[in-house]
């Protein structure tokens, strides 16, 4: 018997759980300095570290995202009976940490984090049940400036990750629940296109708008969806027409927050997209998303969710944006390739000559190259240094030629 | 990469997809060739045949930037992509049906009901709005089979033209949808390459309108 026959039923495979993965020695650090990367950029940008719990009570979590969210979480019981919960995003355990500890400010406040966010998913559906998100929460700030510097600063961090050819995608949580306020549709139908527009069943929108009495400027945009994209001049060309205030004022935001952007010298990235579906209850005011042709999804996303934090009992307005470490590392590899792995420089030493091995290797460190030193003798001359790089060249040389010749030769064959 | 992927379903709908892509202008494709071949390049487009339930797992996951399948094959996915357009082919009903010598022919509802069908999740979002205790058996193929032989009391089944279940001795009880051809698309597809997948939109729909007229006529 062989192979899948040869497994008793039952047979423990002592595999992973489905949806998690291992990150060998290549892709984990370049995953790490990914997410390092990011936090320096938000730091440079004045965004302070902060650390939460993997876990969180549910009723807290429950404060912050849907029912759709909670029922994708792994939930646990506590040993008092409390449902716990792995938590599935982090913007609502920093708005739990601002609301009870941070209350009195001072304000604006800049906060950064990353870590592994779970959602409970599908087996076999090759989705991540974990991943590492990096994101940045602006607090206490109202002004279009906050949101506009989160874009800028999602953009440039991805840019300098390494994450080649990104697009971001800016739209209004407002404008369309405005334009069915202001098309005079009656509850039920504005629930059906909201319900289809969530679901991004663009033909049953359609459906759902065939046989209302939805006045023609805001049924046009609505069957427009998908092509309500573009620079700063589809905001003209939407607001032709519109009588809601709703829907106008969040094209004036768009207008404003398109000079600040271009301001922040990144509009030739950037793209408004009136008809962008985001989490409506969630969001209050512009939102983005930022896309790269290497990726099938969204890297990062964001925008103001100005009602969350009263939910824990502070009034405060918000904005922010997470990164998807995973999902840039993957755009990443797609585009220049696999990882290889870090070439390492050993030190081997022969005879009694351990003492100066060591003693090398120190020194190597010291000028920051990282050497790993041989347990038990074994090279030819008294004390040798090689290194195994990309290519799998072997270079040796004789440490006696003098530590800093070995370190310049190092330095040219390390990548 | 100016050219899109596109995930065409093999099966019933396959030809007529391949058809209204022709008809469309969008592309020449022979479906024939599609027997020696499983990935065709056509001007600038790549079209893949797949299996019509692995239509949205190629789209959602951006091994295609768009898609034609059928909305039955949507009702039972979790996948999420965008549905961009009704191509008006392929329709069919999914329809609950039941021996036509049953009770529940006679309108008469039991308190406890076995279900047989390809479409679970379906039979479960139809069964959720009528309180009834309901068992919900999947099977994989040839359903009519299984109130013959008494594993189930009625099927929730998709049909075309109801010969199947007249065949078998079956009548439809309640509708739980309509299904046609739907293209679908990727999410960030649709934003970074948003005018080839709105040319293809456009096309698409254009055509199927086309076509719709020109059956009426």
């Amino acid at each position: 018997m062989t192979g899948l026959d040869a497994l008793p039923p039952g047979a423990s495979v002592r595999g992973r759980a489905d949806g998690f993965a291992d990150y060998l020695v290549g892709p984990a650090a370049r995953r790490r300095q990914l997410a390092d990367g990011f936090i320096e950029t938000f730091e440079a940008w004045g965004y302070g570290f902060m650390v939460t719990p993997l876990i969180e009570p549910l009723d807290t979590i429950a404060a912050g995202v849907g029912g759709a969210q909670q029922s994708a979480l792994f939930r646990f019981m506590d040993s008092d009976g409390a449902l716990l919960a792995l938590v599935g995003e982090r913007t609502v355990s920093v708005a739990r940490v601002v609301a009870t500890q941070l209350h009195d400010g001072p304000f604006p406040l800049r906060l950064c984090y990353a870590g592994s966010v779970l959602r409970n998913q599908a087996l076999n559906a090759g989705r991540r049940r974990e991943s590492l998100q990096a994101g940045c929460e602006l607090i206490g700030a109202d002004g279009l400036a906050a949101d506009a510097e989160c874009i800028a600063l999602a953009a440039a961090a991805l840019e300098r990750g390494g994450v080649e050819h990104i697009q971001v995608d800016v739209g209004h949580a407002d404008f369309i629940p405005g334009l069915l306020d202001s098309a005079g549709l009656d509850a039920t139908a504005r629930e059906e296109v909201l319900a289809a527009l969530a679901r991004r069943d663009l033909v049953a929108v359609e459906s759902a708008l065939e046989g209302t009495d939805a006045a023609d400027a805001e049924r046009r945009l609505l069957l427009a969806f998908p092509t309500l994209r573009g620079g700063r001049e589809i905001l003209d060309t939407a607001a032709g027409g519109l009588r809601g205030e709703r829907p106008q004022r969040a094209l004036q935001e768009l207008a404003q927050l398109w000079d600040l952007l271009e301001a922040h010298a990144i509009t030739d990235r950037v793209h408004l997209d009136l008809g962008a579906v985001r989490d409506w209850d969630y969001y209050t005011g512009p939102t983005f998303e930022v896309f790269s042709v290497d990726s099938g999804f969204a890297l990062g996303s964001g925008g103001r969710y100005d009602s969350l934090l009263s939910r824990f009992g502070a009034e405060l307005p918000a904005t922010g944006f997470v990164l998807h470490v995973d999902r840039c590392h993957d755009s990443i590899v797609r585009r220049a390739g696999a990882a290889a792995e870090p070439a390492m420089v050993q030190v081997s030493w022969a005879h009694d000559a351990y003492p100066r091995a060591l003693e090398l290797s120190r020194d190597l460190r010291r000028r920051g190259v990282a050497c790993a030193c041989d347990l038990a003798a074994g090279g030819d001359g008294d004390v040798q240094v090689s290194t195994t790089g990309v290519e799998w060249a072997h270079l040796e040389l004789d440490a006696r030629a003098g530590i800093d010749a070995a370190v310049a030769a190092l330095a040219a064959r390390t990548p | 990469m100016k050219g899109l992927r596109v995930a065409l379903p093999g099966g019933t709908l396959f030809e007529s997809a391949c058809d209204l892509l022709n008809a469309a202008g969008v592309a020449r494709l022979d479906p024939t060739r599609f027997d020696r071949e499983l990935s065709i390049r056509d001007g600038d487009n790549v079209y893949v045949k797949v299996r019509p339930t692995d239509v949205p797992v190629y789209v959602e996951m951006g091994g295609c930037e768009c898609g034609i399948v059928g909305k039955d094959v949507l009702w039972e996915s979790s996948r999420e992509c965008y549905e961009l357009a009704d191509l008006g082919f392929g329709r069919c009903r999914l329809v609950l049906a039941a021996p036509r010598d049953s009770a529940l022919a006679r309108g008469a509802w039991p308190q406890a009901l076995r279900v047989a069908t390809k479409y679970p999740v379906s039979a479960r979002r139809f069964f959720a709005a009528r309180s009834l205790n309901v068992v919900v058996i999947r099977l994989h193929g040839s359903v009519e089979l299984a109130p013959l032989t008494g594993l189930a009391d009625c099927v929730l089944d998709i049909t075309a033209t109801g010969r199947t279940l007249a065949a078998n001795n079956l009548v439809e009880i309640a509708e739980a949808g309509t299904s046609t051809a739907r293209l679908i698309a990727n999410h960030a597809a649709l934003k970074t390459r948003n005018e080839s997948v709105g040319a293809l939109a456009v096309a698409l729909r254009r055509a199927a309108a086309e076509r719709i007229t020109a059956g009426a006529a």
